[in-house]
């Protein structure tokens, strides 16, 4: 049963677009369909690659990736060696990025900034969405008295300005130890990963709510399917898109709070680096020494820029009630933007 | 109505004392003002610095719980907030930054939730139009933007147009000039001062007001009601602003209370950036000296001004649905 919708959603072809029917043919042929069954992640491989936005999008992402993991390795300086002969000049062959004001070379240091940040992107992007569903699949499920008090926490969490925790941890004395064993980006994500997943837990509720309430659901429940089967082929899959949307999102926000964080100085400091501290270090010479500031900048931008050109492609391809299907192309578009 | 406000009053209350609370804990168990004062010239002895901070009510030498308990009955039975390190009380410090800081969100909040809204319908009621592209796409935009870099690039165009005409005529920092005559002039004065800030979170925060209101319009302007109310003889637009528009802002403003944190935390950065005494500038200066009782009294703040919101929203989603019976 499972199976068979996908199947033929995606190899009948559309509607009109089509002239056969199945109906003019025999039983014979119908007993051996003339389809190939293809499996689940086949076809959501092949409806993503099919947006080619959303395909630029995830090159972008990769090679971004690639270069914080290996940028550091066809280049002679590190983060924080001096190199007295060129302080403060701009990009040139000897400091590809051009160098600081106090002479250290930048392309060193937006490789790690582009690491920290991505680091922090998908740790918190990735865990968020684990725990927002389970805390948000458990609400619905389990309902009545349970629900009350799990939403009664989560509100009160709602409720905490994370900027101000992040400032208590981040500039607390007696936090001493703990940032001598953690480094500090480490503790930002921490921080945000505890006090980011309600939103998305919230949304998970109402929508896993009214999917229990489904028929499909209740007949899986009275034929004696158990409770985790159920979660894992009924509400996973419906919940999949809002699921991969919100990780693609929560990777953004995590990179755009640590910046902003950074930024008014609460966040990643000397000597590790990040996008944020690049920006920061740089916005008070925007003028004397304006690549210090763009260049972090432009990474920050193709760092964020296709998390957002993927988000399309990624919930076409996961929504199992997508009508993104081969040629029908144009009227998809309608009935994409009516979602 | 009456009665479930209330309710939810005073859920809300039980929720910012937990908050409170744990923030105290945390601000309390993290913090520690004395190895501040280490540094002081001359170096006071640690007798000096402890009689001093058991003055303040701030003694390092009282477990957390001893702390929270003498805190917890000054508040209650005084309404006294507690002291800095430096002497000073937080209620008149809070109370001079707090209507600075909330005039600034007020009129930002507002601002950015009149202008998403009305961007919204427009661009909904003109889908993939040229106008639609412009506004939305600079939504999502606004969305990749950190909130402190958009103020700051803000800034750095304010400051080349007051180079390029050669005279002040947006500032950029401060909330007032000094010297100005009292009545009219302060007023226009502190108008000025506002214009920037406020402008950059008002530009920085309508984006998701905007899509929101777009797409739930969308998802309303094809429904059957609206169709009936076109084949009555409405025209698009009246059948837009008179049927779809109602139903379709429920959603949206559900969703004030929870837009109110990044507004809250919006603050924060233009208050750091344009260097404005409220109290988000403050508490972070604060939170730097190891100031326990200003933090946790942000984090009051910031909870307060959440369930606030919280209850805002409920009362505007009683008065847009006639639906919702409240019991």
């Amino acid at each position: 049963m499972t199976v068979a919708p996908d199947a033929e959603h995606n190899a009948a072809p559309p509607r009109e677009s089509s002239p056969e029917t199945p109906l003019g043919l025999s039983d014979e042929q119908l007993a051996q369909p003339d389809f190939k069954i293809i499996n689940k992640s086949a076809i959501i491989t092949r409806r993503f690659f099919r947006n080619k936005t959303a395909v630029v999008g995830l090159v972008i992402f990769i090679l971004m990736g690639l270069f914080g993991l290996f940028g550091g390795f066809i280049s002679r300086w590190d983060t924080n060696t001096i190199d007295p002969l060129w302080m403060a000049t701009g990009p040139s062959a000897e400091h590809w990025f051009g160098t600081t004001s106090a002479g250290t070379d930048l392309y060193a240091q937006a490789v790690e900034g582009v690491r920290t940040s991505m680091a922090i992107g998908l740790i918190v992007g990735g865990l968020t969405v684990l725990i927002s569903a389970m805390y948000g699949c458990a609400m619905a499920y389990f309902g009545g008295k349970i629900d009350a008090v799990m939403l009664f926490i989560l509100e009160t969490m709602i409720m905490v300005p994370n900027i101000l925790i992040v400032a208590i941890v981040i500039n607390g004395n007696a936090g001493k130890q703990i940032r001598e064993a953690l480094p500090g980006w480490l503790i930002l994500t921490i921080v945000l990963l505890i006090f980011n997943w309600m939103y998305d837990a919230r949304v998970i509720r109402s929508m896993s709510m009214s999917l229990i309430q489904r028929d499909y659901v209740k007949a899986a429940r009275y034929m004696g399917v158990g409770s985790m089967k159920i979660v894992w082929r009924h509400l996973i899959p419906n919940i999949g898109s809002l699921l991969v949307l919100n990780f693609t999102r929560g990777i953004t926000a995590a990179i755009l709070s640590e910046v902003a964080f950074t930024f008014i100085g609460i966040g990643v400091k000397y000597p590790n680096y990040s996008l944020g501290s690049l920006i920061a270090q740089a916005s008070s010479q925007i003028n004397t020494l304006p690549w210090m500031f763009w260049i972090p900048m432009i990474l920050f931008f193709l760092l964020v820029a296709p998390l957002s050109m993927m988000n399309d492609g990624l919930r076409d391809a996961f929504d199992p009630t997508s009508l993104s299907v081969g040629k029908a192309k144009k009227k998809n578009k309608k009935g994409r933007a009516k979602k | 109505m009456a009665r479930y406000l209330l309710k939810r009053i005073v859920t809300y209350l039980v929720m910012i004392f937990l908050v409170t609370t744990a923030g105290y804990f945390l601000a309390v168990k993290t913090m520690n003002p004395a190895l501040l004062e280490q540094e002081r010239i001359p170096r006071p002895t640690d007798e000096q610095i402890q009689q001093n901070f058991a003055s303040l009510g701030l003694d390092p030498q009282m477990s957390a719980w001893d702390r929270y308990v003498q805190w917890l009955s000054n508040i209650v039975l005084h309404w006294d907030w507690g002291r800095s390190p430096n002497g000073a009380y937080i209620n008149s410090e809070f109370g001079q930054r707090i209507w600075v800081s909330t005039r600034l969100f007020l009129a930002a909040v507002i601002l950015s939730l009149i202008i998403g809204v009305i961007l919204g319908v427009i661009s909904a009621a003109r889908q993939y139009k040229v106008s639609d592209r412009l506004i939305t796409g600079y939504s999502y935009l606004v969305y990749i933007i950190p909130a402190p870099i958009g103020y700051f690039l803000v800034q750095l165009g304010a400051v080349a147009i007051n180079q390029m005409a050669g005279e002040r005529i947006f500032y950029v920092t401060g909330i007032s000039s000094p010297g100005v005559a009292p009545g009219w002039p302060t007023v226009v004065d502190m108008a000025a001062h506002y214009l920037v800030p406020t402008f950059c979170i008002t530009i920085m925060s309508w984006g998701g007001y905007q899509i929101a209101q777009r797409q739930y319009l969308l998802d309303n302007v094809n429904a059957d009601f609206v169709r009936t109310a076109r084949a009555k003889g409405l025209t698009r637009n009246q059948a837009i602003s008179r049927h779809a528009l109602r139903v379709s802002f429920i959603p949206v403003a559900q969703s004030i209370a929870f837009t109110i944190p990044s507004i809250f935390a919006g603050g924060f950065f233009a208050e750091a950036i344009f260097a404005w005494p409220g109290i988000g500038l403050w508490s972070l200066e604060a939170i730097g000296k190891q100031d326990v009782n200003a933090a946790t009294a942000t984090l009051a703040y910031g909870a307060v001004l959440f369930a606030v919101g919280a209850i805002i929203a409920d009362i505007a989603t009683t008065i847009v649905d006639p639906r919702v019976r409240i019991q």
